[in-house]
């Protein structure tokens, strides 16, 4: 997942590494979906993510497109 | 993802994450095996079990970690200044995955594309961005896992 300044600026670099163009999301909600992927990664009960769990956080943080729940 | 992990695997895995974020670098197979004083051979079939589970990722071929999400074992263009500490994250998000992660402060310098360094914070659970930026996702997450590194 790459750091850009602007939705223009995600053209360009689709165009120059021939990457199809995924979601681009605000650098604010990508905290947001850090917290809560991240929050319990060194918590002694965390047994992994399972697809269903995945989809409820990308749900939680209002990702509710094909792109994350395909 | 999950896979019949036991829960020796996730203390080892729990253990190589803890050295990570200490040490700045993930424990080798024989440093983890000193330190849960367990055998060598037993640590080394844990590494490779937790790889196949998406828990850890290890280099091709060795046993080597190369990615703890969010930590990454190689240099990227992604370093975040926390407790004290230099670590890489792997990606943009893994560079707020860190902070979020250790539930602490964090300053993070970033490259664009190779660019001058850009700078952004988390400072009492705020993200602090002078710039506005964005995180491009270029893979669907169903296939995130089918290349780690590329994703």
């Amino acid at each position: 997942m790459v750091l850009l300044r602007s939705e223009a600026d995600v053209d360009d670099w689709c165009r120059s590494h021939q990457e199809p163009r995924g979601e681009v999301l605000p650098l604010a909600h990508v905290w947001q979906l850090a917290q809560a992927w991240y929050g319990d990664r060194m918590n002694p009960d965390f047994r992994g993510r399972s697809i269903d769990s995945a989809h409820a956080i990308f749900r939680e943080v209002g990702l509710d497109s094909n792109f994350w729940l395909g | 993802m999950i896979t019949s992990l036991t829960d020796q695997d996730w203390q080892v895995r729990l253990a190589i994450y803890h050295f990570f974020v200490e040490h700045e670098r993930p424990p080798s197979v024989g440093e983890m095996a000193t330190a849960l004083d367990i055998d060598l051979e037993s640590v080394r079939r844990v590494y490779h079990r937790l790889h196949r589970g998406h828990a850890i990722l290890l280099e091709p071929g060795t046993d080597d970690v190369r990615m703890a999400n969010p930590l990454s074992a190689v240099p990227t263009p992604y370093r975040v200044q926390i407790n004290g500490r230099w670590l890489f994250a792997n990606c943009a998000w893994d560079s707020l995955g860190i902070p979020a992660m250790l539930a602490s402060d964090a300053r993070i310098e970033a490259t664009i594309d190779g660019g001058a360094p850009v700078r952004y914070a988390i400072e009492g659970d705020k993200l602090q961005a002078g710039d506005r930026f964005v995180v491009h996702f270029p893979v669907p997450f169903h296939d995130w896992y089918d290349d780690l590194v590329h994703t």
